[in-house]
């Protein structure tokens, strides 16, 4: 393929440090800087983006998805080994606090529920506690919107609690729909 | 992959080690979890330094989130949480989910969320590429990124409206103004030296709006001259300040207020160091005791150079209080600018302002100058002055008691007379006419002098001025004397030296002193702008009153109106002045005593404290009571 890069492919086009404008197979496309390549595992790794602070874009690409590439430029070595260390103890709580994150985030995803449902729950999370139930929403645990999640389907709760509910509930509506 | 490959995926993850220490980028270990011990990895693969790097960089990943995109297309979000280079770049996520389904070709809308996979393993060939954002990749980012992770759990603002829950309208990006356009100045130009902005608020509401602006500094304050003398005044000004706010005080208060340190051992916790109020001075609240005396005795001295012993002797008459000399010998009497106005150290109790100018006085002022000074003002206004004194009725005892030193001081020599005067002056000040001769006379020539000064010398010693112990008290009785008295307290004019000695009928202590007579038609006097600028002299407050049915005087108009005690200028001369007097059109040379604002010398009816600065137009034209 032109521009496809074999095992046997020449070295220097994936020099560390090379400004690369790739397009892969996928569809996507982006400029980036090699920090290094694997050639046994045919694995690229990229950085994005030109801040040179301590976080990076980083990608990872198997050249096999690569449809082609261009060389942008060279530029010296993103990557400074001095500096490259790594806590074992600290990646492992940071994971455990991704972890919580996640189950925190979980919780508000509704399983089974169409994307436009969601979008519901998370606009109504805004201002008000509420939590899914199996594919309804539970509001301030006592008002209950179900699907189609209209206003009509706001049902229980106080008389108060309920129009406050559909109040909420027409507007996030009316928003979600000039919105693209 | 089956669970062996998981858990080599584990393992092999976990393996990776300080990369210093790290050999190889080899994986197959045999079941070490992570203990962040070293572990020699035997690799299959060959050593190379781009392979460490990419093990390296995996390994950042863990417990990030990071999106795989498979071969498929689809794309799976997820906490990073091992990977396998080895297996081409297996990767295990944790709470994974799927983002985009490539096989699913409905309408959004008809998505149907599904629920997070608590793990999900990706089998290397599926695997086309990781994507990860802000990926720390050096120490310093790691570090940064664990407080970061804490602090979120405190829901910081940015965490909450980065608001990852719900779908943002647009994306959201911080503001950077365009390039500094004059439109918006930066905040820090804006307030740097707000006098040189270059920038005129009124021009510009009256370009925009049209609106036309009466302003006028001057309405507001007083306009300082610059004249000749106005280095020496700031100088001796900041010399006075700097001595008086260096001095040693008692007050804790006052103490901690110019830094003089208290000492380790102090007794007392914040409140006494810091916020109380003391008291148990004493039963009185004026709290004028000895030790301040002294102190002020002491200042004085320095300040004013010393009394000539004549002044000492001066000060034993007063408060023997024996002698009641005529207003002759004051007419004579030099006016000795230093002494006079060395005797005004008691404005700390008075008012400070005619303090500071008497002292201030003192030290700008010649004595010659002075003399001339206070010889033309005793010329002032004779006859009705005269009038006047002669109309006095008998005055309050604080009066008195300043009559007796009054007359002590007439019995001495010139410049003690002087000095006694200018205490006298102070004292009739107060708006009090104590002995109508001596004391017009006296005040005439004195500077403005605090009634206390009489009392800070006098308290030295036993005097019969009882009264005189209270210099607050005497004050506010002066000034309460001098309110009742209004216009018509008879002033105490120059004058009065021509009336002569005459008796004092009602005071005990001098002989001399006339009965005050009230007079409530008396006109207040303003001095007029056009005044010739004379040398301030320190005889600002005297106390002169003449009759109503002298001369009516025109207010002076456009003059600041103000009655009270202005605002103090620091450093500047005080001059406490009866701002009732209004502009004489009679046939006596009008003197003014200091500068044309000094013109108050001549007071009509009530008089009122005001603070007078040389060179500046006076500040009232109140009209009398």
């Amino acid at each position: 393929m032109e521009g496809s890069i074999s095992n046997s492919g020449s070295n220097e086009d994936f020099a560390v440090g090379c400004m690369l404008s790739i397009k892969t197979t996928l569809g996507d496309e982006f400029d980036g800087q090699v920090i290094t390549f694997d050639r046994p595992s045919n694995i690229l790794v990229l950085q994005e983006g030109s801040k040179p602070g301590p976080r990076r874009n980083i990608r990872f690409l198997k050249t096999n998805y690569i449809k082609e590439f261009s060389f942008l430029g060279q530029s010296e070595d993103p990557l400074d080994i001095k500096k490259c260390y790594i806590d074992l103890q600290s990646l492992q709580d940071r994971e455990e606090l991704a972890l919580r994150q996640a189950e925190a985030d979980a919780e508000r995803i509704g399983v089974g529920v169409t994307t436009e449902a969601q979008g519901i729950f998370d606009a109504l999370s805004k201002t008000l506690p509420v939590r899914w139930d199996k594919t309804s929403i539970v509001v301030m645990n006592e008002v209950r919107v179900s699907s189609p999640y209209l206003p009509e389907n706001v049902i229980g709760g106080t008389p108060a609690a309920n129009d406050r509910v559909k109040k909420v509930l027409e507007l996030e509506r009316r928003r979600l729909q000039t919105r693209p | 992959m089956n669970t062996q490959q998981t858990a080599q995926l584990k393992s092999s993850a976990n393996g990776f080690a300080r990369r210093r220490s790290e050999r190889e980028s080899g994986m197959r270990l045999e079941n070490k979890h992570q203990s962040g011990k070293l572990n020699q990895n035997r690799s299959m693969n060959a050593k190379s330094p781009s392979r460490d790097r990419l093990v390296y960089l995996s390994t950042c990943l863990i417990g990030h989130p990071v999106e795989v995109r498979l071969k498929n297309g689809s794309i799976y979000s997820g906490t990073c949480h091992t990977t396998n280079v080895e297996q081409e770049f297996a990767i295990i996520l944790k709470m994974a989910r799927m983002t985009k389904d490539a096989s699913y070709r409905g309408s959004k809308q008809e998505y149907v969320m599904k629920a997070p996979s608590k793990t999900l393993i990706i089998p290397g060939k599926e695997v086309a590429e990781v994507i990860a954002k802000d990926v720390p990749v050096t120490v310093a980012g790691q570090s940064n990124e664990l407080q970061n992770e804490r602090h979120e759990d405190i829901l910081i603002d940015s965490s909450i409206s980065h608001s990852r829950h719900v779908e943002l309208d647009r994306e959201l990006s911080p503001w950077v103004p365009d390039e500094d356009d004059p439109q918006c100045p930066g905040l820090e130009n804006i307030f740097d030296g707000p006098w040189n902005r270059g920038w005129d608020q009124f021009e510009t509401n009256k370009m925009l709006f049209g609106v036309k602006s009466t302003f006028d500094e001057e309405l507001y304050t007083t306009r300082l001259e610059k004249g000749p003398r106005m280095r020496e005044l700031e100088r001796e000004a900041t010399r006075i300040a700097r001595e008086i706010e260096g001095e040693d005080t008692e007050d804790l208060h006052l103490a901690e207020e110019r830094g003089i340190n208290l000492g380790e051992d102090f007794d007392g916790d914040e409140e006494v160091r810091f916020s109380s109020v003391i008291r148990g001075r004493g039963l009185d609240d004026s709290g004028y005791d000895e030790d301040e005396d002294i102190l002020l005795d002491k200042r004085n001295t320095e300040t004013f150079g010393d009394v000539p012993a004549s002044s000492g002797a001066k000060t034993d008459h007063l408060h023997r209080g024996t002698s009641n000399d005529s207003a002759g010998a004051l007419l004579t009497s030099s006016v000795d600018e230093p002494q006079c106005s060395q005797s005004s150290n008691g404005s700390e109790f008075f008012q400070s302002n005619t303090y500071d100018h008497c002292r201030q006085q003192a030290d700008d002022l010649p004595c010659k100058s002075s003399t001339s000074d206070c010889n033309g003002r005793s010329l002032y206004g004779n006859p009705e002055i005269l009038r006047v004194a002669q109309g006095h009725d008998s005055i309050n005892a604080s009066i008195e008691t300043k009559t007796v030193a009054v007359d002590g001081k007439l019995s001495k020599s010139n410049e003690s007379q002087s000095a006694e005067n200018s205490q006298t002056a102070g004292f009739d000040r107060g708006g009090l006419l104590a002995d109508a001769p001596s004391v017009t006379s006296s005040v005439k020539e004195m500077p403005p002098t605090e009634p206390e000064v009489v009392y800070v010398k006098a308290d030295g010693e036993s005097s019969g001025v009882s009264a005189c112990r209270q210099p607050g008290t005497f004050a506010s009785g002066s000034d309460h004397a001098g309110a009742t008295s209004a216009s018509s307290h008879p002033a105490v004019s120059p004058s009065s030296s021509l009336i002569g000695s005459s008796s004092s009928e009602n005071s005990t202590l001098n002989p001399h002193a006339k009965e005050f007579k009230f007079n409530p038609n008396a006109k207040s006097f303003t001095p007029s702008h056009s005044s010739p600028v004379r040398p301030p002299s320190p005889v600002s407050d005297g106390s002169y009153y003449f009759t109503p049915n002298v001369t009516t005087l025109p207010q002076m108009h456009g003059m600041p109106v103000g009655i009270g005690m202005g605002p103090s200028y620091s450093g500047h001369q005080h001059v406490l002045f009866n701002p009732q007097v209004a502009p004489l059109r009679s046939p006596q040379p009008y003197f003014h005593p200091s500068g044309p604002q000094y013109g108050q010398q001549m007071n009509l009816g009530h008089p009122r404290q005001v603070l007078y600065m040389p060179g500046y137009q006076p500040v009232s034209s109140s009209q009398h009571l």
